[in-house]
C-alpha cells in the first residue's frame, strides 16, 4: 500500500496542473513585491565598463542614446534608459536621443519626460535645470534604421532635419557643436534585438564610433563575443544589468530616486528558484519512471 | 520581362550598396546619401501601405463573409480609425487641429500609447513567463549528457547572476561570469561565423538573381 | 491600499488583466484586448509615418521646389499596385530597390563586424591575452576560446562524416555549443520573469497602490 502511494505520488510529480504552476509563480513574484527586502546588487565588470565609458565622455562631445526597445520588453530595458539618463544629466553630459523604430518612440519620450522631470523638480536655477535644446535633443525616428546609422557619420541634422517635436534641428543650441559621429563620445544602444550588432557593423566599422549596449537577457549570451573583442565598450544585460547600473549611479552620484530594476531583484530570486525546483521535480519524476520501465 | 526588371534593379542597387564602403570619394558618398535619404526613406514610408492594406483587407473580408469571430474585426477596424484620427489630426504632441482632451482627461496619441499599447504589449510578453515555467517543467529533461550539460550551464547562469549568489558561494558570481566570457563566447562565436557566412552567401545570391523567392509567384 | 484615481491607469490595468485572463482559457475579453492592441498600434504607426516622414521629408520639400523627389514619390506609389491584380507585378520595383540596396550594404558590413573582427578576437595574440586583464590566466582563457571556436565550427561541418579526428573535435564542439545554449536559456528565464515582474509592479504599484 505504501509502495502504491509512493507510485501515485511519483506519477503526480510529472503531472502537476499548469494552473498550479502559474499560481505558484504569480505568488512568489507578488509576495516579495508587497513585502520588499532590499538586496545589495554588486556591479559586474561589463556594466562597470559601460558606466566608465559614459562617465568619461569629454565635455565637448555628447552621448547618443538609442532607445530602441519595444513596449514588450519595457520592464527590462526602461530602467536602463532611466539610469543612463540620470547618469548623463547628473554629470552634465549633453544627450541626443533617438529611436530606430516608430513603436519605440513613445517609450523614449516617456523616459525623457520622467528623468527631466526629476531633475527640474529639484533645480534651483536655470543652470541646474535640464533644458531642451541646450542639454538634450530628442531627434525622434526616421526609417529605415540604415539611414541614421550611416547618415549620422556625415551630418546628424541632415538625417533629422526636424526633431521629434518638429523644431528645425540645426537651429537648436546643442546641435551647433554636435554635427556628426566625430562629436559623439559614445553611442549607447538599448535594444531587445540585434540592433547593437547593426550599429557595430555600419556605424562603428565606417566611422569608428564607440558603442555600448543595454539589452534584454534573451540577447545577452549572443552579445558576449562582441564584448570580448571590444566592439562593445560595455554591456548591461537584462534587469540585473539595469539594477547594477542603478547601483553605480546611486553609489557614485548619490541620486536617490526610485530604482525599478533593483526592487525586482527579490521577486526574481524567488521566481528563479521556483522554476529550477519545477525543472528538478520534473526530472526526478522522469528518471524514476524511466527506471521503472 | 516583368521579373527581369526587378532582378536588374536588385543587382544595380546591390552594387550601389556595396560601393560606398569601398570608395570614399565625395561623388560616391553624396550619391549614396541621396539614395538613402531621398529614395529609401520615402519607399520605407510607402511600404507601410502594403502592411496596412493587407491587414485591413483581411479583416474587411472577415466581416463581409461573416467568418468565425468576425465581430472582433470590427473592434480592430474601429480602434484603428479612432487612433488614426486622433494621431493625424491631433498631432504628435497633441497640438494639432483636433482637441485632444476633455477637460483634464487627455486622449492624445502619446496617452493612447502609454495606456493602451504599452500595457497590452507588456502583458502579452509577461504571459511568456508562465508558459516558460510550465514548458520547462514538462519538457526540460536531462535525457543525455549534452542535455545535462545545457541544464547545468543554465542553472549556473540563473543562480550566478542573482544578488544572493555570493551568499551561496563567494566564487559563484565570478564563475558564472567566466562561463559567459569563455565557453559561451567560444560556442556562440562558432555559431556566429556560420550564420554570418550563410547570410553573406544568401545576400550574394539575392543580388546575383540566383535567389528569387522575394519575387513572389505569378509572372 | 491606495487605488489610483486616474481613469487611464484603470483602463491600462483592466486591459492587462484581460490579457492575463488567457492563462485560464481563451475568452472574449482577451480577444477584444488583442484586437484593440493591433488597431491602436497601427493607428500609432500611421500617425508617425505621416507627421514624421511623409510631410517633412516628401511633401514639404516637393512643394518647396525639390522636384527630384517626384521620382521617389512615383516609385513609392507603385506599392499600391499590389492591390490591383492586372499590374501587381509593378510592386516588385520598389521591393527590388529596397532589397538590393540593403543586401548590398549588408555584405561588407557583416564581413567586417562578424567575421574579420571576430577572427581577430579569436586568434592567439598577446593583445588578446592581455585583454582579459587576468595575467597569465588570460593565455589559458584565450586558448580555450580558440579551441572552442574551432571545435564548434568542426561540429557544424557536415560535408564529412564525424569520425576520427573530426569526430573528437565535433564532440568537444558540442560541449561548447551546449554551454552557450544553456547560458542563453538561463538568461531567457531571467528575461521572461523580468517582464512578469514589470507588469506586477504596475498593477500592484500604479493601480492598486499596494507597493510604494
Amino acid at each position: 500500500m505504501v509502495r502504491g502511494w509512493r507510485l501515485k505520488f511519483i506519477d503526480r510529480l510529472t503531472k502537476i496542473d499548469r494552473r498550479i504552476i502559474y499560481g505558484i509563480l504569480a505568488l512568489v513574484v507578488i509576495l516579495p513585491l508587497v513585502f520588499p527586502t532590499a538586496l545589495k546588487v554588486k556591479p559586474m565588470t561589463p556594466v562597470e565598463k559601460l558606466y566608465e565609458a559614459v562617465d568619461n565622455i569629454p565635455d565637448e562631445k555628447a552621448l547618443l542614446l538609442d532607445c530602441s526597445y519595444a513596449p514588450q520588453i519595457k520592464a527590462e530595458v526602461e530602467p536602463m534608459a532611466i539610469a543612463v539618463l540620470r547618469h548623463a544629466f547628473a554629470k552634465r553630459k549633453r544627450v541626443l536621443v533617438l529611436a530606430l523604430y516608430v513603436q519605440m518612440l513613445g517609450l523614449a519620450q516617456k523616459a525623457l519626460t520622467q528623468v527631466t522631470g526629476e531633475f527640474n523638480s529639484k533645480a534651483q536655477t536655470n543652470a541646474d535645470s535640464i533644458i531642451y535644446g541646450r542639454d538634450y535633443v530628442f531627434l525622434g525616428w526616421t526609417p529605415p534604421p540604415l539611414i541614421p546609422m550611416l547618415g549620422m557619420g556625415e551630418s546628424i541634422a541632415g538625417v533629422y532635419p526636424a526633431d521629434y517635436y518638429g523644431n528645425q534641428t540645426d537651429t537648436l543650441e546643442l546641435m551647433q557643436q554636435i554635427k556628426n559621429y566625430n562629436n559623439i563620445g559614445i553611442l549607447v544602444c538599448l535594444s531587445g534585438s540585434a540592433i547593437p550588432k547593426s550599429w557595430v557593423a555600419y556605424a562603428q566599422n565606417r566611422f569608428g564610433v564607440a558603442v555600448g549596449v543595454g539589452c534584454t537577457a534573451v540577447s545577452g549570451a549572443d552579445f558576449y563575443p562582441y564584448y570580448q573583442t571590444g566592439q562593445f565598450s560595455g554591456l548591461m544585460v537584462g534587469m540585473k544589468g539595469a539594477a547594477e547600473y542603478e547601483e553605480l549611479v546611486e553609489e557614485n552620484l548619490e541620486i536617490k530616486e526610485k530604482r525599478m530594476a533593483s526592487e525586482a531583484m527579490l521577486p526574481m530570486t524567488y521566481a528563479h528558484f521556483v522554476i529550477m525546483l519545477f525543472i528538478i521535480i520534473g526530472n526526478i519524476g522522469y528518471f524514476i519512471q524511466r527506471r521503472r520501465k | 520581362m516583368k521579373k527581369r526588371i526587378a532582378l536588374v534593379l536588385v543587382f544595380v542597387f546591390g552594387i550601389l550598396g556595396i560601393i560606398p564602403f569601398l570608395i570614399p570619394h565625395p561623388i560616391v558618398q553624396n550619391s549614396d546619401e541621396y539614395i538613402r535619404n531621398d529614395i529609401l526613406r520615402i519607399l520605407a514610408a510607402f511600404a507601410l501601405v502594403l502592411a496596412l492594406g493587407s491587414l485591413l483587407k483581411v479583416h474587411a473580408d472577415k466581416i463581409r463573409r461573416k467568418k468565425v469571430n468576425w465581430q472582433y474585426s470590427w473592434v480592430l477596424i474601429l480602434a484603428f480609425i479612432v487612433s488614426s484620427i486622433i494621431g493625424l489630426f491631433g498631432g504628435v504632441a497633441g497640438t494639432g487641429l483636433l482637441p485632444t482632451s476633455f477637460g483634464s482627461f487627455p486622449f492624445d496619441i502619446q496617452t493612447l500609447y502609454e495606456n493602451i499599447i504599452i500595457p497590452l504589449a507588456s502583458s502579452m510578453f509577461a504571459l511568456l513567463a508562465f508558459f516558460m515555467a510550465s514548458a520547462s517543467y514538462r519538457a526540460f529533461r536531462a535525457r543525455s549528457s549534452e542535455a545535462t550539460l545545457l541544464l547545468v550551464a543554465a542553472f549556473i547562469v540563473m543562480i550566478g547572476f542573482l544578488p544572493v549568489a555570493s551568499s551561496i558561494s563567494l566564487k559563484l558570481p565570478a564563475f558564472a561570469q567566466w562561463v559567459l566570457n569563455v565557453p559561451n563566447v567560444a560556442g556562440q562565436r562558432g555559431v556566429l561565423f556560420g550564420i554570418a557566412l550563410g547570410a553573406v552567401a544568401t545576400s550574394l545570391k539575392i543580388i546575383l538573381g540566383i535567389e528569387r523567392a522575394w519575387l513572389g509567384g505569378g509572372d | 491600499m491606495n487605488l489610483s484615481s486616474d481613469p487611464w491607469v484603470w483602463i491600462a490595468a483592466l486591459l492587462s488583466l484581460a490579457i492575463f485572463s488567457f492563462l485560464y482559457k481563451e475568452n472574449p475579453f482577451y480577444r477584444v484586448a488583442e484586437h484593440v492592441f493591433i488597431g491602436v498600434a497601427n493607428g500609432y504607426l500611421v500617425t508617425f509615418y505621416w507627421h514624421n516622414i511623409l510631410v517633412p521629408v516628401l511633401f514639404k520639400p516637393l512643394f518647396a521646389g525639390r522636384l527630384i523627389l517626384i521620382i521617389s514619390f512615383i516609385i513609392g506609389t507603385l506599392y499600391f499596385t499590389r492591390f490591383i491584380p492586372k499590374i501587381s507585378w509593378l510592386v516588385r520595383i520598389p521591393i527590388g530597390i529596397t532589397i538590393g540596396y540593403y543586401t548590398g550594404a549588408y555584405i561588407p558590413a557583416i564581413i567586417q563586424a562578424s567575421i574579420i573582427r571576430q577572427v581577430q578576437g579569436t586568434i592567439l595574440t598577446s593583445a588578446n591575452f592581455a585583454a582579459w586583464n587576468a595575467g597569465p590566466w588570460g593565455i589559458v582563457w584565450s586558448v580555450i576560446v580558440f579551441i572552442g571556436v574551432l571545435c564548434t565550427l568542426s561540429y557544424f561541418y557536415f560535408s564529412k562524416e564525424h569520425k576520427g579526428v573530426l569526430g573528437v573535435t565535433s564532440r568537444i564542439g558540442i560541449v561548447f555549443v551546449m554551454i552557450g545554449f544553456g547560458a542563453a536559456f538561463g538568461y531567457t528565464v531571467m528575461a521572461r520573469v523580468s517582464l512578469l515582474i514589470g507588469r506586477f509592479q504596475f498593477l500592484l504599484g500604479d493601480w492598486l497602490g499596494i507597493i510604494q
